[in-house]
């Protein structure tokens, strides 16, 4: 099944290029899956319909391999364009492996560098701020909490309301409500508690914990 | 060899010299795709992208690139430059309404001028060849006649135009099937490749050569030095897709499909330049003569138009930066 067609790769069988995101891929192989099937018009007169499907048979192992992390970075070695990492610590060993092995899914909010920060220092997705223990504890020991709190962290932590609209999908205007505590503007209670869980999770909060205080607030308040 | 040919001066035609501009040129097996509509549309916005534009109209037995234009028929064009050994290309060059742009015309009352006999040819090409401009233009005709062939290899820019229907899309395949084919008839001889390749071409079915990918990927196993020199010479065909008239969304995407099938089938990167969508505003204003483009500047088609032109001129820009 390593046999390459007609000497190309799998990045040339999907046209794309050696360093396409999961996206690109995802969109080249779909547009392959169009291309390649049996009664697309493109394909008239220049490949037969079984040619067609051997083509296709390779475009799908193509993104099989392709679309998953660890398999793509196997290949990359493989085929000469990465070289093989360098053994690991065996420490780590465990958490790496684990982490490489998942699919590439859309949602990575603490992905990038870890270069280290000066000590009393944290970071978000998208800022570094300092660390006030006495903030810390009070999220710490918050039964019950409302939107006014969670505006509090989000400022605290240095993250703009646009930033958080544009990485968790919820428009602003929910979100300024939601800070504002104006209930009548929120959704329903299962969606409302999603945006909360989404909200904590890019504030590198303990999302079960901060959503149930939440919803305590949120329930007792729009019965 | 016919006597008014005996002074023609063929100097020009030895030796390697560069071309006098960059030269696009406009094909598609089938007739009615649109071919003149997007040669003349290529060299208006090439023009008005500031370039000095020549546009030739090389659909010697059906010429029609004036009236695309909006030109009325003209006295001065390629047919006097065939009669006549002693005509020069840029005294038969006529005006556009378009300042940078002007034309070649292919109109005329001679009635036999379609068939040109080689040597003719190569003054032709000699000539556009060696014209000096920003951009040339040629519209060819319909059809994989050995003369259009050729005229359409001479171009850095190899467009060809398709439409979604399936008879469009044969055509324009076995258009490029038999360019292809005309050019590597070209080098083979030269890189003594000849029986070589008619060998594999015979026994197609033992070596599993279904495309010309295949031909080429055979034979660069076979003779790594002179076929990757074939190789690279065949990847410069880099065949410019156009799709004309298409309806829906899906149908200007299949200009994609129709990429990748080449690149595939051919072996060598092509490029899809863009879609074109279908629009009555293009016949209406053929039937009144003049350009759309002289009318509509909000429409679609406008857009689109115009970002085939850019895609065009971008590498000349480099070029001259460099």
């Amino acid at each position: 099944m390593s046999e390459r067609y007609d000497g190309q790769t799998y990045y040339e069988l999907l046209e794309v290029s050696p360093v396409a995101g999961p996206t690109d891929i995802y969109n080249a192989y779909q547009r392959a899956r169009a291309t390649y099937s049996p009664n697309s018009p493109a394909i008239y007169s220049m490949f037969t319909p079984e040619e067609a499907l051997q083509l296709m048979s390779l475009v799908e192992e193509a993104y099989q391999t392709l679309s998953h992390q660890a398999r793509r970075k196997e290949y990359d070695v493989k085929i000469g364009l990465a070289k093989a990492p360098p053994p690991k610590p065996t420490a780590q060993e465990p958490a790496r492996a684990r982490s490489q092995d998942q699919w590439i899914g859309p949602v990575k909010t603490s992905a990038g560098k870890q270069e280290s920060l000066p000590t009393g220092f944290s970071r978000t997705k998208f800022s570094v701020y300092e660390v006030k223990p006495d903030i810390e504890t009070e999220i710490e020991q918050a039964q019950e909490i409302d939107g006014p709190f969670i505006q509090k962290i989000r400022l605290y932590k240095g993250v703009t309301l646009d930033q958080m609209s544009e990485e968790i999908r919820v428009i602003k205007s929910t979100l300024v409500a939601l800070e504002a505590n104006d209930l009548e503007a929120l959704p329903v209670a299962v969606f409302t508690r999603g945006f909360v869980v989404q909200m904590a999770r890019l504030l590198g909060l303990n999302e079960r914990k901060i959503s149930d205080a939440y919803m305590k607030y949120f329930r007792s308040k729009r019965s | 060899m016919k006597p008014n040919l005996i002074n023609a001066d063929f100097s020009p035609l030895r030796g390697r010299i560069e071309p006098g501009s960059t030269i696009i040129a406009v094909g598609g097996g089938k007739g009615g795709v649109g071919k003149s509509f997007i040669s003349s549309s290529i060299a208006i916005f090439l023009s008005q992208l500031g370039y000095d534009v020549t546009a030739i109209d090389l659909d010697l037995g059906g010429a029609n690139l004036h009236t695309s234009l909006g030109l009325p028929l003209s006295n001065k064009g390629i047919n006097e430059f065939i009669l006549d050994p002693q005509a020069e290309l840029s005294s038969l060059i006529q005006t556009t309404h378009w300042p940078k742009l002007s034309l070649l015309s292919g109109s005329s009352e001679a009635m036999d001028v379609a068939n040109i006999d080689e040597i003719q040819r190569s003054r032709i090409m000699s000539a556009i060849y060696r014209h000096k401009t920003d951009f040339t233009v040629l519209d060819l005709s319909a059809g994989t006649h050995h003369a259009t062939l050729d005229f359409f290899l001479m171009a850095k820019h190899k467009v060809v135009v398709f439409t979604p229907e399936p008879s469009s899309i044969e055509n324009a395949y076995r258009f490029l099937k038999a360019s292809f084919f005309r050019k590597l008839r070209r080098y083979e001889h030269q890189l003594q490749l000849k029986t070589q390749i008619d060998e594999l071409l015979s026994n197609r079915d033992t070596h599993g050569i279904k495309n010309p990918s295949d031909l080429i990927r055979v034979l660069v196993d076979r003779e790594p030095v002179l076929g990757m020199k074939l190789k690279n010479i065949m990847a410069d065909l880099g065949y410019k897709i156009v799709l004309n008239q298409a309806r829906t969304r899906q149908e200007v995407d299949m200009g994609y499909a129709l990429q990748s099938v080449c690149n595939k089938y051919f072996g060598f990167p092509c490029e899809f330049l863009g879609g074109l969508e279908y629009d009555n505003a293009v016949w209406q204003s053929l039937r009144q003569k003049h350009h759309l483009l002289m009318a509509n500047r909000q429409s679609h088609l406008y857009a689109q138009l115009m970002g085939i032109a850019r895609k065009i001129a971008k590498p000349q820009s480099q070029n001259k930066a460099a």
